[in-house]
């Protein structure tokens, strides 16, 4: 299946298990975060955000607010406008303004900040400010809004970042930010022949990233620069795109990040880094603006989604047609949702080997705060319906849900639905790994302990492609001394990736991972990296740092012929730069940098014969235990596979499992924002919007790491950080149906959902008591 | 936030003076568990705050009377409750539940006076204390009034409290034989606010039958609620299955609980039907259970 290969390089350091270098640091409480650092004159902004989901700006009084002892002042959009006259970012779209401008498209959009020494004197003032709108209808629902008349952006303007978009330019009257379109085969033809056709309409709700760290960006304005301090994981982004609203060269721009507190997709592209450069280029001092927890809600959030799926399946289980169509509920402001609903959109159909394929993948414009990136990158809503699915048809044709899947999964060499051939996707093995660890070949032991209880297990599988094309460049630096510093833009923002890159280039140069310093990203140091994101940064940054220090051994052979000596080890470095230089001098820099092969889709069929340089997949298997009177789901039990290619690090790679599934099993059972139908958030806090804690998790819980190679990844490793996230919540749902026999298709799956479910399937109203 | 006084009186009845009756942005300091919470909110901007961390010790206290009474000072933290002796081995059902109440750090900064005087119905700790039958020593400018902990509330973070009393001590009557249980039943994760909290203290009679049935519900309605028709179906009964459903029947009927995001009104009802004989039945259980954790 994965091509076995001997690793060129014999460090002795990837493949063990070292604690993060970061560790003591932040044990100790040493750790760099952005919302310590305190400049000198600087000022706290404080957000003033819209009250109302949709309406006209009539205007904006921040008099009483100016008046406040101590405030410094209060800008508005039309004070943006004085340092960035066109003041609308995105990745995708240029569809957010630093300030709102003219319109406020969701509650919660920044529309003034008060700027004051004592940031509790700006969040005072901020009480102060009047603004009068003129309201506007509002839509929300990802469906109504493609045929609504309500209009969230009357023009749509792509950011032109990336060229597979540049066909939206100047389209107008609709919400629908992009519609990726794939066809494969003959699909009529296929539900016309079909012993079975399945249709189903599965939901998922939006919910919050809740990095512990809220987000927060200070501005230093100096003499025709800045620089920017914030806990992004794009810094590189970031130095490209204020350069682009100011009009600037990169060099003007510095961006440096700390370690984050957690990111998980929230601190991507720009969040508030737009509005503190504009504050302090206004201000001509230091600005900072630091979130709350409730503040990250109206922030960035995880799309909301439907999706409608109909399947052909013959009589013996082959699935033979598929015809999917997906709605992604962007809220406001695009962000990277046409992205997700393309990138990920084009693995809608699951990872089975289906000869005709139609998918219809929207991004949707909605007055919701705005969605984009969040762990899994729109994964973990297609899986939920395709193994939702698998499940269903399991069921109605009487086949073991897991024979069913071996049956109809993509092998190796055969054309995913894009075309591209798979390579390196160890899928029969993560599922055969996760029955085995479920034991799935004996039945399930159901006895409980009380009537009420009931007993079930659900697998499911999942699968993602490696966002492409994208960039990463390294730099590793020997002192005279001999010790190495790595350079990397990747953000380690507590998946590990500094011990991982040090393992990496440790491998290469023959150095011990904890004896490596890795720099922090820092744009005036560390050179460029595409984003910190969808699992990227191992394989990408990966290579590019196994190519710097593949870079370094060369030109320490150089130095050695030079020098007339044999020994070009990087063991031997400090003994050749010292025959150079005659003293402890120099350095030996090597530079890397990787961006892997790709073809994109065509536009009207969505076919590549290179969509992606790897696929990631992860399976779990769940048992439950369902309270029939209530509706309780207790997990007892839960078991994570994954195929990451080598593990690097596999202490943190088990742990990054462990972590992925809990969290998609708080979204999967409970987390939900909740929305009145004026677009209200009821519950941004932590009071009412709850995340798993130690008490939610399962009782016994397993993971696994399977013997698997990706060739053309570095050391044969691939991405990890999602793959946990794919098949938690379609598991859940196979597994609850299992126990009490009702199927749930939308989440999350609360108590009281099931219940309602289980009432209903009883004939039973809720009501009566 | 605006400035405010920062008040630390050195004792009860100084703290007593510093606060006023008709002023609702003077408040009192237990923990503060609450109150930051509400600044942070918005919800409360105090003019002064009256910490009470340096008031008499003796209000931090907790001891037992000559009649196996627990007199527990209204400054004693939720902390210290949970790991004192005498509440393990005399009041099992508190202890229990008090493992399970909020979390580690705010049990080691919250008071016992605090908690029951800000009122939110989904706390854990008014329907148990309710009840066990438990008084409050409510101290104002004029002394010192007894009210049942039952009595405190009146409505949704609405109690009988002047805005200068203080609740200065609980005492709580021995369980003793009598068998309790407290259900908090939580709908979304584990650490989450109750959706319905049940509180079921039993008597037994020496026939086996159930003596006083004290059954008090939190969460699911404005304030704590006794319910009283279901007490008087079981009392004298047997705890039989059908009797068990008939009376969460019969509370759920009766009551106007109201709905929020932790349930709908019917789902909270059905809880409560559920868990009435339930949690019944596991203080029926605790009979030679020590305390658990």
């Amino acid at each position: 299946m994965n091509n076995a290969q001997a690793p060129k390089h014999a460090g002795g350091q990837v493949g063990r298990s070292v604690s993060r270098l970061e560790s003591y640091d932040k044990v100790t409480g040493q750790a760099d975060y952005t919302h310590n650092l305190v400049l000198p004159r600087m000022l706290y902004g404080k957000i003033f955000r819209s009250t109302v989901a949709h309406a006209r700006i009539l205007g904006i009084d921040g008099s009483q607010a100016s008046k406040l002892p101590g405030v410094h002042s209060v800008v508005t959009g039309q004070d943006v406008l004085r340092v960035i006259p066109d003041p609308y970012y995105g990745p995708a779209f240029h569809d957010q303004p630093v300030l709102a401008l003219h319109k406020v498209h969701y509650v919660g959009e920044p529309v003034a900040v008060v700027l004051s020494t004592d940031p509790h004197i700006a969040e005072e003032a901020c009480h102060l400010i009047v603004v009068d709108y003129e309201e506007l209808p509002a839509v929300f629902d990802e469906r109504q809004a493609c045929t609504s008349q309500v209009i969230v952006h009357e023009k749509l303007r792509p950011a032109g970042t990336f060229p597979d978009l540049k066909h939206l330019a100047g389209r107008t009257n609709t919400n629908i930010a992009l519609d990726f379109h794939l066809k494969r085969g003959d699909v009529d033809k296929a539900f016309a022949e079909a012993d079975h056709v399945f249709e189903h309409t599965f939901r998922t709700q939006q919910v919050m990233h809740t990095p512990l760290e809220p987000m927060v960006s200070i501005a230093e304005p100096g003499h025709g620069e800045l620089t920017i301090h914030t806990a992004s994981q794009s810094p590189s982004f970031v130095r490209i795109e204020i350069a682009r609203l100011l009009g600037w060269p990169e060099n003007r721009v510095r961006v440096r990040t700390g370690t984050l507190g957690g990111g998980f997709g929230a601190k991507l592209y720009i969040k508030l880094e737009a509005l503190v450069t504009a504050l302090a280029l206004l201000s001509h001092r230091p600005v900072k603006i630091s979130l709350t927890m409730e503040e990250q809600f109206f922030t960035i959030t995880k799309h909301a989604s439907t999706f409608r799926m109909k399947t052909a399946v013959r009589k013996d289980g082959t699935i033979t047609g598929r015809e999917c169509e997906v709605w992604w509920n962007g809220g406001a402001a695009a962000d990277i949702g046409p992205r997700v609903t393309q990138k990920s959109g084009f693995t809608a159909p699951g990872p089975y080997d289906i000869d005709n394929i139609r998918i219809a993948s929207y991004a949707v414009y909605t007055n919701l705060p705005p969605a984009g990136a969040f762990r899994g990158f729109g994964i973990p809503q297609l899986v939920w319906a395709y193994e939702s699915q698998s499940d269903i048809i399991a069921r109605a044709l009487k086949m073991d849900p897991v024979a069913f899947r071996m049956h109809n999964l993509l092998k190796e060499g055969r054309p995913q639905a894009t075309g591209t051939l798979m390579r390196d996707a160890a899928l029969h093995l993560v599922l055969e790994r996760t029955a085995s660890r479920m034991n799935w070949e004996k039945p399930m032991e159901r006895a409980t302990s009380a009537a009420h209880l009931r007993r079930g297990r659900g697998i499911g599988l999942g699968f993602k492609a490696v966002v492409a094309p994208t960039t990463s460049v390294a730099m590793i630096n020997l002192s005279g001394d001999g010790s190495c510093i790595v350079y990397s833009s990747t953000v380690e923002m507590g998946q590990g990736s500094d011990t991982a890159m040090a393992l990496m280039a440790g491998e290469v140069l023959g150095i011990q991972a904890e004896k490596i310093k890795v720099v922090k990203p820092d744009t005036d140091v560390t050179p460029y990296d595409m984003a910190t994101l969808g699992s990227r940064s191992t394989f990408h940054m990966g290579h590019a740092v196994r190519l710097a220090a593949e870079d370094v051994l060369l030109k320490l052979q150089v130095m050695a012929t030079e020098l007339g000596e044999s020994d070009c080890s990087a063991a031997n470095a400090a003994n050749l730069l010292k025959k150079k230089y005659g003293m402890q001098a120099g350095n030996v820099i090597g530079v890397g940098n990787y961006i892997p092969s790709y073809t994109p889709p065509n536009y009207e069929t969505g076919q590549s014969e290179n969509i992606t340089p790897n696929w990631m997949i992860g399976a779990c298997g769940v048992e439950v235990e369902v309270d029939i009177e209530t509706g309780h789901v207790k997990i007892l039990r839960m078991e994570n596979v994954v195929d990451c290619g080598t593990a690097i690090n596999p202490q943190i790679v088990e742990t990054q499992l462990s972590g992925a599934a809990i969290m998609q099993l708080g979204i999967s059972m409970f987390e939900e924002m909740e929305f009145d139908d004026m677009g209200q958030l009821r519950n941004a806090s932590f009071a009412e919007y709850k995340i798993p804690g130690m008490q939610d998790i399962p009782v016994v819980m397993g993971n696994e790491i399977v013997q698997a190679r990706q060739t053309n990844g570095p050391f044969g490793a691939k991405g990890v950080g999602e793959s946990a996230t794919f098949g938690v919540a379609s598991a859940i749902a196979e597994a609850i149906e299992d126990a009490v026999g009702v199927r749930l298709t939308t989440m999350p799956m609360k108590p009281e959902t099931v219940y309602r479910a289980i009432a209903k399937a009883n004939g039973q109203a809720l009501a009566n008591p | 936030m605006t400035p405010f006084e920062f008040s630390r009186p050195e004792s009860l009845a100084q703290a007593i003076s510093m606060l006023d009756p008709e002023d609702p942005n003077i408040r009192p300091v237990g923990g503060g568990t609450a109150v930051i919470q509400m600044m942070k909110a918005g919800v409360l901007r105090p003019t002064r705050l009256v910490f009470l961390d340096r008031v008499e010790a003796h209000h931090s206290e907790i001891r037992l009377d000559a009649n196996g009474q627990l007199h527990v000072g209204g400054l004693t933290r939720l902390s210290a409750l949970e790991h004192s002796a005498a509440v393990q081995q005399g009041w099992p059902v508190l202890a229990r539940a008090l493992v399970s109440l909020s979390n580690v750090r705010v049990r080691h900064v919250a008071t016992l006076g605090g908690s029951l005087a800000h009122g939110d119905p989904h706390m854990d700790l008014p329907p148990i204390l309710s009840a066990l039958g438990a008084h409050a020593v409510v101290s104002g400018p004029k002394g010192d009034r007894m009210v049942l902990v039952e009595d405190l509330y009146v409505g949704y973070y609405d109690t009988i409290l002047a805005r200068n009393e203080l609740i200065a001590k609980v005492i709580i009557p021995p369980q003793g034989t009598r068998l309790a249980a407290y259900s908090k039943v939580t709908t979304r994760s584990h650490h989450d606010w109750p959706a319905l909290g049940l509180a079921v203290v039993l008597g037994q009679n020496p026939d086996g039958r159930l003596g006083a049935v004290s059954l008090v519900m939190g969460a699911a309605t404005d304030r704590p609620t006794r319910l009283v028709s279901a007490e008087k179906l079981l009392q004298g009964s047997l705890a039989e299955d059908h009797l068990l459903r008939e009376a969460g029947a019969l509370a759920a009927a009766e009551l106007d609980i109201v709905g929020d995001s932790h349930g709908s009104a019917d789902y909270k009802k059905q809880l409560l039907r559920t868990y009435l004989g339930r949690t019944v039945k596991q203080a029926l259980g605790t009979a030679h259970q020590g305390v658990t954790k």
